[in-house]
């Protein structure tokens, strides 16, 4: 049975995993580090070379095409250096997301399935990045990689109403959004529900409002640029995932998400292109056991 | 939104009247291509001779869209094969009347019968044919088995296929206008693959069941 909709709000939802899905150590330790004025590289490439797992994902990045550094990068130290203390903090979220998750399993969609989408999210944003200039890849990376993951929640903990909110958007004679039928079928959606995760995570404000508000990046307060390149970037992700260049085929971009990061349509090839491309080379570090 | 937004009653044209046995099938207005449409699931299939569309969702199942191209009248059914052992595709080729197949003959035929029922010409009619999707990795490839499946029977039928969109890895969300032929597909991100498995494989346990003799009515 379903609990009745209505009275389950989405910091209900997220109280009731808080036991299933936690931020990984890695990141905890980064993160105080990288916000203690006393702190060197030094004591964060320590704290990275504690993690055996993150260490040797974090050197394969660094030697990807994703970051393409003219020489090898074979210590953490140099990884440190040459990516930035707060980027490696970045990653460290980035790199343990998906098996943090592993917890919460669901039957609605399978979890390689879902993290394509978020990574071809987060490898589009990467690129707009790139293009719309003066902004951190690696932060607007794990905002990508980050975005529907009130999704997962959802699925687990209301699958009979999400469900009927997919078969919704399957069935319905107008084009209807995910979100658009969550809302309907749910009272809310994975954005408010992802939203109340990053809050309780108390993860940083770029991250709790690109993941809130990006079905509806008007609503950003903080960080309206970024929330605004991951609204583009998730209808980029989609059209990357279904092989096509035809925005029709991707949920609408908001004209004002254009306004607000200086770019236009006129990119949609090169990061639609640029966020395929690089999904096969580095899909196995972040999907991957 | 998009769903709220509906012109009132008194701004839509009346709906087209249904031909005889087609009452059941679900039909409304659609904004975006200003023409009532009909929404077809597995195992059923409509056909008309108005201007209005018809639109199914596809995962590994097929929908041959076929219509009158003189005339304009069509329609469109949505199938797959019952079989589980896809593993020989030669010898389902060869089979044609094996149990196999009878339901995808079925679903062809009744189409195809239905159309030139109302008026359709055989030497006028021009097929399009879409699904088949791999959409669950690491399972024998059904989406394949029903392809052959639909090319070997238009073949054998002598009807020539004009447009297909059929394979790969992406479900399909079809829309299909018998009057002018015209198709729109928009193939789906990989968050509703689970979901349209399942309508899938409910409606393949519902013609299980059907006894293996005998005339059945599948629509």
């Amino acid at each position: 049975m379903n609990p009745p909709a209505g009275k389950i709000s989405p910091e209900d939802l997220v109280k009731d995993i808080s036991g299933l899905v936690t931020l990984p150590d890695v990141y905890l330790r980064i993160n105080r580090l990288v916000d203690d004025p006393n702190s060197s590289s030094t004591d964060i490439a320590r704290a990275v070379s504690q993690d055996a797992s993150f260490t040797v994902k974090l050197l394969k990045l660094a030697n990807s095409a994703l970051y393409s550094f003219p020489s090898t990068v074979d210590t953490v130290a140099k990884a440190v250096t040459i990516i930035g203390t707060a980027q490696v903090r970045s990653l460290a979220l980035s790199l343990s997301v998906a098996s943090s998750f592993e917890g919460l399993p669901n039957d609605l969609v399978s979890m390689r399935n879902f993290w394509k989408h978020s990574l071809l999210c987060a490898l589009a944003a990467r690129q707009l990045c790139k293009e719309a200039r003066r902004c951190d890849a690696d932060a607007l990376f794990t905002a990508g990689l980050l975005h529907d993951i009130g999704e997962l929640i959802i699925f687990n903990r209301l699958p009979a109403q999400a469900k009927e909110a997919l078969l919704t958007v399957l069935h319905n004679q107008e084009e209807v959004t995910v979100s658009e039928a969550e809302d309907q079928t749910i009272g809310f959606s994975h954005t408010d529900v992802g939203g109340a995760l990053a809050r309780q995570w108390n993860l940083p404000d770029l991250l709790q409002e690109c993941i809130a508000f990006h079905h509806a990046p008007a609503k950003a307060r903080k960080h309206p640029r970024e929330v605004a390149l991951i609204h583009i970037a998730n209808s980029l992700a989609q059209l990357a995932e279904v092989d096509s260049l035809e925005l029709d085929d991707a949920p609408p971009i908001d004209p004002a998400a254009w306004q607000t990061t200086g770019l236009g349509p006129d990119i949609v090839e090169s990061v639609v292109q640029a966020a395929q491309e690089a999904f096969d080379e580095i899909e196995q570090l972040f999907l991957g056991q | 939104m998009t769903m709220a937004i509906l012109p009132g009653k008194t701004d839509l044209p009346p709906m087209p009247p249904p031909l005889a046995g087609f009452e059941h099938v679900r039909r409304s207005w659609n904004n975006q291509f200003q023409s009532y449409a009909a929404r077809i699931l597995p195992g059923e299939f409509y056909v008309t001779r108005n201007k209005e569309g018809i639109a199914t969702t596809l995962g590994s199942c097929i929908s041959a869209c076929i219509r009158d191209r003189v005339l304009g009248i069509g329609g469109m059914n949505h199938f797959m094969l019952p079989a589980t052992d896809f593993s020989d595709l030669g010898s389902l080729k060869a089979s044609n009347l094996s149990d196999a197949t009878r339901f995808g003959n079925y679903a062809m035929e009744h189409l195809i019968n239905e159309i030139m029922h109302n008026g359709g010409r055989r030497q006028n009619l021009e097929v399009k044919v879409f699904g088949g999707g791999r959409i669950i990795s690491g399972m024998t490839d059904v989406g394949l088995a029903n392809i052959t499946f639909v090319r070997d029977y238009l073949a054998m039928e002598g009807l020539q296929v004009t447009a297909e969109d059929v394979g790969d890895i992406y479900p399909r969300m079809v829309m299909f206008f018998p009057a002018t032929g015209m198709v729109k597909v928009k193939r789906l991100r990989s968050l509703h693959n689970n979901v349209i498995v399942d309508e899938e494989r409910r409606y393949i346990d519902s013609i299980k069941k059907q006894p293996v003799s005998g005339e059945i009515e599948l629509f």
